[in-house]
């Protein structure tokens, strides 16, 4: 084995360490894949490690995944950055503590009308989340889930009621977009445990509730739906027959010495994977049979088991014979007109698996495994290889039932575009100067802040005590707010003044609020200031940093004028004050405080 | 006992940064990839290279080297 085979294997382990883990992707995504693709992130968590996570499960797929980061709580505006960078697929994560602060705790209290106004503007949200995400090839929705369990012993708490409404409202909004493919999260929790799946810890300082092995789990779900991202496409299941559809060997225990039945072990063991194959059949995949045995032993089995759940008519072709098994899978790909890729094949024998491996690399080998009891979950693995994204035949009845009711619901949007939902949201800005109360969470906001901040400049609460007091600056915090509560002080901009020139020294958000407006709100007042001390002209700079790229044309958008770019990217503006005006905010409720 | 090239390792992967720029005055202020979901990332990597739970008081303040092997010392001497 090479170097990069033998980490694809070590990968595979699942047992490197987290700094082993990003030391092997860096390795392997070195080398050249045929297959390429983006993936954008977008939560109301701290979820970066997701990245990692699903880079690893791409690079155990044969594929090379980028992934592109979206901002804190911004579904809407990390969809719209993400079309614009040509991304093709997004993992959309939607926390359900993070919908209010401390949701599930404050749920116990909160009034049924409060709840009620949650729902509707998640549902108008997301909405418009899925509507402008058309453009994106799909969408991986995970649905709601609780951190904490509940404190009832019957599970039956106001939070369990609400997380299933919530989740409802998600898929009926969902339903309405075929490219959206949900997962679902809580099963994740459960499959890794509830105390294995969250790291509080990090939880309440950066918003990240997830650990590596939740992580880990969700991005091999989001690769296993996604059929390997694309890599695999599984049409046909190729079984063999003596203790892989039954126990025993029909050829020696005859019809009735053979283990099949649903109450006795272990023949109940293979009368329950034969539903799992008999479902899949239903839903599609063609299965063939491949075993060596005298034709008129199975045929008989086929035919006259009285448990026998796979009948003859379910098989589209068998090769009941005594040729090599590589040889007959040839055969069926032929007679099939399919690629060997395309194919499964089941069998319970070492040896036989091991010659298709060798000569057939491109079939995906199953082996029935030893441990009898493992063989249902293992024929779980093996629907999940065909299934993508958990769609099924009663999957499918339930998507169309889904349809219609969101095609009612949407029959009666109140909310048909942007503006009209954050109208809905009842935004207001408060925008202060020269607050000397709030100098030390205006330091802190310009010491935390990296992604929405204009030059990084830093500030200690001594200088911005000290700029409060100077002819020459102000310093304007916003205070946001909306129908669901405060969100605090979570904008500061510093302006100079030098003569006729009034120079914006830094501007920088809180990442909470961004995508509402808020940014754009605030400058009519700003820029009216600076005319009335005189100011003739406005100035601002954007000085990039290895954080700051997503408000690298934010003067652009604000509607100022580039002046230059100098050599280390930095974009200068400058425009004269009557004539700047910036876009209109006008769902935006603004008050001044002095 | 620490095995300094271990953690140096881990931080250089985890930081992304040359081996050059970890030493005794590593630290959040001097090293720009430092911030703070990396710092939760390489809290994580500490614990699972070496095997220790980083208490949560500490988690959050452990913001240069010298305090990370500080931390890590004494963990692994109560694990010993």
């Amino acid at each position: 084995m090479n170097v990069p085979d033998q980490l694809l294997t070590t990968l595979a382990k699942g047992d490197a360490t987290l700094s082993q883990l990003t030391q092997m992707i860096a390795v392997l995504e070195q080398r050249e894949y045929p297959v390429r693709l983006s993936i954008g992130i977008s939560s109301s968590a701290t979820v970066d490690s997701l990245g990692t996570y699903l880079r690893k499960h791409a690079l155990l797929a044969g594929v090379r995944a980028d992934i592109m980061l979206g901002n804190y709580d911004d579904p809407i505006g990390d969809v719209d950055q993400f079309v614009r960078a040509g991304v093709g697929q997004m993992v959309l994560l939607p926390f359900f503590d993070a919908l209010l602060p401390a949701f599930e705790a404050q749920l116990g209290t909160m009034s049924a009308d409060a709840v009620d106004a949650k729902e509707a503007e998640l549902r108008a949200r997301y909405r418009l989340v899925f509507g402008k995400a058309r453009a994106l090839r799909l969408v991986w929705l995970g649905n709601f889930h609780r951190m904490n369990a509940s404190a009832d012993v019957g599970g039956d708490d106001v939070a369990e009621a609400v997380l299933a409404r919530f989740n409802a409202a998600l898929r009926e909004e969902a339903a309405a977009f075929p490219n959206i493919r949900l997962i679902d999260t809580g099963d994740v929790v459960r499959t890794v445990g509830r105390q294995t799946a969250f790291d509080l810890r990090f939880y309440f300082r950066n918003k990240a509730p997830y650990s590596g092995a939740f992580m880990n789990e969700l991005a091999r779900r989001i690769a296993q739906a996604s059929r390997g991202f694309g890599t695999r496409f599984h049409k046909v299941l190729v079984l063999d027959c003596d203790n892989t559809l039954w126990g025993g060997v029909v050829g020696e225990d005859l019809m009735k010495g053979i283990k099949l039945g649903p109450y006795d072990y272990p023949g109940n063991i293979f009368w329950r994977v034969q539903h799992e194959f008999a479902a899949l059949e239903r839903s599609g995949i063609v299965l063939c049979l491949c075993t060596k045995n005298n034709p008129a032993d199975v045929d008989e089995v086929l035919r006259n088991h009285p448990s026998m759940v796979l009948r003859d008519a379910r098989f589209v072709s068998k090769k009941v014979n005594w040729e090599d098994k590589p040889s007959n899978l040839r055969a069926l790909a032929a007679e099939l007109n399919v690629g060997l890729d395309s194919m499964v094949f089941v069998d319970d024998s070492a040896f036989e698996c091991e010659a298709v491996r060798q000569q057939l690399p491109m079939v995906t080998t199953v082996q029935v495994p030893s441990t009898l009891s493992e063989y249902p979950r293992v024929a779980r693995e093996i629907a999940e290889l065909f299934l993508a994204g958990g769609v099924s035949a009663d999957g499918a009845d339930k998507t169309a039932l889904y349809r219609q009711r969101a095609g009612a619901e949407s029959a009666k949007a109140q909310f048909d575009n942007q503006e009209a939902y954050l109208a809905s949201l009842e935004l207001k800005v408060a925008l202060a100067r020269n607050v000397v109360a709030s100098g030390g969470r205006i330091s802190e906001l310009s010491l935390k802040s990296n992604q929405f901040n204009l030059t990084m400049r830093r500030y200690t609460e001594a200088e911005v005590t000290r700029m409060m007091g100077d002819e020459c600056y102000a310093v304007y915090s916003l205070n946001v707010a909306d129908k669901f509560g405060p969100a605090g002080l979570t904008g500061v901009a510093v302006l100079r003044y030098e003569g006729q020139l009034a120079t914006v020294e830094n501007f920088l958000m809180s990442c909470r609020v961004i995508g509402r407006g808020v940014e754009t709100a605030i400058w009519a007042r700003i820029a009216a200031d600076a005319v009335a001390r005189g100011c003739t002209e406005l100035g601002a700079e954007f000085i990039p940093s290895p954080k700051n790229a997503q408000v690298a044309d934010f003067y652009d958008r604000l509607g100022l004028p580039l002046q230059s770019i100098s050599a280390d990217g930095a974009r200068h503006y400058r425009a004269a004050a009557s004539a700047f005006t910036p876009p209109d905010t006008s769902w935006i409720e603004i008050s001044y405080v002095e | 006992m620490l095995n300094e090239t271990t953690l140096k390792q881990v931080m250089v992967t985890m930081l992304n940064v040359d081996v050059a720029c970890i030493n005794d005055d590593a630290s959040m202020d001097t090293i720009e990839n430092w911030d703070s979901l990396r710092h939760m990332n390489l809290v994580l990597a500490l614990e699972d290279e070496f095997k220790v739970q980083i208490p949560d008081e500490d988690a959050g303040n452990i913001t240069s080297y010298k305090l990370i092997k500080l931390v890590l010392n004494a963990l692994l001497v109560a694990k010993a």
